[in-house]
């Protein structure tokens, strides 16, 4: 049998960043090849480290990792996406945050999904291009289905039977969503509108830019986003730290150019 | 992990120790064996400092830089520009920053930044103190000094959102090259930054 190679190359996606000693750093990489893995970058705090910026956490980097004893140590690190206008946008750069967390939290060590990897280069696109949260909500949803948690919303979960266009029970116990007759059995949840139902559906056929570019009225998102942060909450056992963050982000209001001579306050 | 048997002083004070970021089990039993070696004068000065820079030390009601007294100097200092209010991250930036000798204002140390997913929010910041003193008057700009981070740029944007309605100009520093770092190796985030930034030869 060929001895385990001594270094291995993968791209990914750099998570999070814990600092070590005086100048290291251990970060997390979700990569697709090998999935999230820990890796240590010596010197990487040093002003004239060369794997610095290349390792930045939201940045998708290529790199070249060294087996170690206890951690694997990167050798070599080059940016192929440094998501620049992303970072520059706070309330884009807050949906990314919410994103890499999840990913964080709902994969296991060296557990490859390369179509997660996938759903995550493809989102990180879309907010940087200014798609805005509804991105977020396609991301939790497929990244809940590629998990093995997509909640049942073609029909009711429990009997089986179709759903009358009207609003219904999404129980994140029961995995779906449970018609009139089924609620009593179908536990905790949230009665959701016709326009959610109808948006849970389209996410499970829709591509991420398709499901970007629809138009959303305003409560249907903010009902949506309640709906699926609790699927989210119930499957990981807790909020995502950086759901507050998002939040609170969006309840500075967006940034309005300001005209070149305000007019006078009325006060 | 103190070592099977060690007197039990020894094995607290190697505890202690490793403790302290960037100290290993074993760097922390070789401090705590130097200690016990180190004369005994030594050994309590060290003590003395460590119980002193707890008790004596304060943060600055102002600027919440550390302090001896609270306003801090600089506060306090007729020969600052009190218009201008350079925000930094951590105390150790001040000092970075007043070594230069290029900045005549006052400083706001906001105690860390934003981490989102490591749950560092706007309140564990001092940043309701910051929009307090702009409310206040006086100050005319504010510059953002925190790290060309993640977390450092998360921190200004949302702290320039906030003090945007006030009507005070707020800046951050150019970000160009490290000195002596290799062009060959700089990403290209810092890269298209430091273009951006370029100056007439
Ligand atoms: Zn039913
Ligand atoms: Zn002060």
């Amino acid at each position: 049998m060929a001895a385990r190679p001594r270094v291995y190359r993968a791209e990914g996606v750099i998570l999070r960043r814990r600092n070590l000693g005086e100048a290291d750093s251990i970060l997390t990489v979700f990569s697709g090849s090998e999935g999230k893995f820990d890796a240590i970058a010596k010197g990487v705090r040093k002003a004239r480290s060369r794997m610095r910026g290349h390792l930045e956490p939201l940045t998708r980097s290529r790199v070249l990792v060294a087996h170690g004893r206890t951690l694997d140590v990167f050798t070599q690190a080059e940016t192929v996406e440094s998501y620049r206008r992303l970072r520059e946008d706070l309330e884009a750069s807050a949906e990314a945050l919410y994103c890499l967390e999840l990913v964080d939290r709902f994969t296991e060590e060296r557990e490859p999904i390369p179509e997660l990897y996938a759903l995550l280069v493809a989102s990180l696109a879309l907010l940087q291009e200014g798609a805005g949260p509804s991105v977020t909500r396609f991301f939790e949803l497929r990244l809940l289905a590629l998990l093995g948690y997509e909640p049942h919303v073609e029909g009711c979960v429990l009997c089986g039977g179709r759903l009358p266009e009207e609003e219904a029970l999404l129980s994140p116990a029961a995995g779906g969503l449970a018609c009139r007759q089924c609620r009593p059995e179908a536990g905790a949840g949230r009665i959701v509108s016709v326009a959610v139902i109808k948006l849970l559906r389209f996410a499970r056929r829709a591509t991420a830019p398709e499901f970007a570019a629809m138009r959303v009225p305003g409560d249907a998102a903010g009902e949506l986003r309640t709906a699926v942060g609790e699927l989210i909450r119930y499957h990981l056992d807790r909020d995502p730290n950086a759901r507050r963050f998002v939040e609170g982000v969006g309840a500075l209001g967006r940034e309005e150019p300001s005209p070149p001579s305000a007019p006078d306050s009325p006060l | 992990m103190p070592e099977a048997g060690a007197p039990e002083p020894i094995a607290r004070l190697v505890q202690e120790f490793s403790k302290l970021p960037g100290i290993g089990p074993k760097s922390a039993q070789r401090l705590a064996y130097h200690v016990l070696r180190a004369p005994e004068d030594d050994a309590r000065a060290l003590a003395r400092a460590l119980a002193d820079v707890k008790e004596r030390i304060v943060f600055c009601g102002t600027c919440f830089n550390i302090t001896e007294r609270d306003p801090c100097g600089l506060c306090e200092s007729d020969n600052r520009d009190r218009t201008l209010v350079c925000v930094v991250e951590q105390p150790l930036d001040v000092l970075v920053v007043e070594r230069t000798g290029g900045f005549r204002g006052l400083y706001h140390v906001l105690h860390g930044a934003l981490n989102p997913i490591d749950g560092v929010g706007p309140e564990q910041l001092r940043i309701q103190e910051l929009l307090g003193r702009v409310e206040a008057g006086d100050v005319a700009e504010v510059i953002m000094a925190t790290n060309p981070s993640l977390e450092g740029e998360a921190t200004s944007m949302y702290v320039q959102r906030l003090l945007q309605p006030l009507g005070v100009r707020v800046t951050r520093l150019a970000r160009g090259l490290p000195s002596g770092a290799d062009l060959e190796y700089m990403d290209d985030l810092t890269l298209s930054r430091a273009l951006e930034g370029r100056q007439e030869l």
